[in-house]
């Protein structure tokens, strides 16, 4: 794996089971420092908290549709600040219309990933991300 | 191993997906509260939308294919008649949707006790027949999904192969 182990990743989903897909997938591909959210409300103190303590996280994995704060407002929210308008955000879909599909584009989101989706299409975005 | 042969995460996912089912008919009691009040409950209906989608994300990813065709069908028609005020389809709606959580609960009973694949007895082919039905009555209705501020005309649904395309358009 090229990226490190160690990388810090928020996973946001608000249903506990694809939560732990996810991480599973993630350790599966080598992944090691993962932390789980389940709403953009959440998600969001988590990722100013880290940022205060000088341990940002590194890469954000989120669905779109969640209750308090969708994932799309996460990443408007994130891109709004200096801080996080570059970190690396995954934005995960059950359905993909070409209308949200633009707008998170827009927004600044860095790939996107339709479910369901296997371990192995998970590590060929990610590669994407960080390598592109 | 496929995720629909791990019994952790079905387990995992019948046990919540059976907690949703118990909110989505808590909404469609406050639905026909609202329906006998003259209202047509948008809320709820888009509630309703919002938590069959994360039962389908979930049973899309696990490989539990017909959950998640019957759940697409209920988020389509949540989603749908949310956006309309004729109340004697919402009645109807409502009826409909009372009789597709009784049935996912059974599908999702069925797939915890091993039968995955065959859910014979359910009658969920004659079932998908009547949620499809319903769902054509909103054909002039185009928001299937969450809401966006973006319309456009024709808001196809992209495969992952044309989201990629689109991507790469784009530099992304």
């Amino acid at each position: 794996m090229g990226l490190k182990a160690d990388m810090k990743i928020l996973v946001v989903d608000d249903m506990a089971t694809m939560r732990k897909i996810i991480k599973n997938m993630l350790g599966q591909i080598g992944f090691t420092n993962i932390t789980q959210a389940d709403d953009g409300s959440t998600a969001w103190p988590l990722i100013e908290k880290a940022n205060k303590e000088g341990v940002p996280y590194e890469f954000i994995l989120s669905d779109w549709n969640m209750p308090k704060m969708s994932g799309l407002d996460l990443l408007k929210k994130m891109r709004a600040t200096d801080e996080f308008k570059k970190t690396p955000f995954l934005m995960i879909t059950a359905e993909a219309e070409q209308g949200n599909v633009v707008i998170a584009v827009k927004a600044g989101v860095s790939n996107f990933i339709v479910k369901p989706f296997s371990a192995q299409v998970l590590k060929e975005k990610i590669d994407k991300i960080f390598n592109s | 191993m496929e995720l629909i042969d791990d019994p952790e995460i079905i387990e995992d996912f019948c046990k919540e997906a059976a907690g949703l089912f118990d909110e989505l008919e808590e909404i469609l009691e406050n639905l026909e509260e609202e329906i006998e009040e003259d209202s047509s409950g948008a809320e709820e209906l888009e509630k309703f939308g919002q938590i069959i989608d994360r039962v389908m994300g979930s049973a899309q990813t696990i490989g539990a294919e017909e959950i998640s065709r019957f759940c697409e069908l209920g988020k389509v028609i949540g989603y749908k008649s949310s956006q309309t005020t004729d109340l004697p389809l919402l009645n109807v709606v409502v009826a409909i949707l009372f009789d597709a959580v009784d049935l996912l609960r059974g599908m999702v009973t069925s797939l915890q006790s091993g039968n995955s694949k065959t859910l014979n007895g359910l009658s969920t082919k004659a079932f998908a027949t009547r949620l499809k039905w319903l769902s054509n009555k909103f054909q002039n209705i185009d928001r299937a999904s969450v809401e966006s501020d973006v319309k456009y005309k024709d808001n196809k649904k992209m495969s992952q192969s044309s989201i990629d395309d689109l991507m790469a358009s784009l530099g992304l």
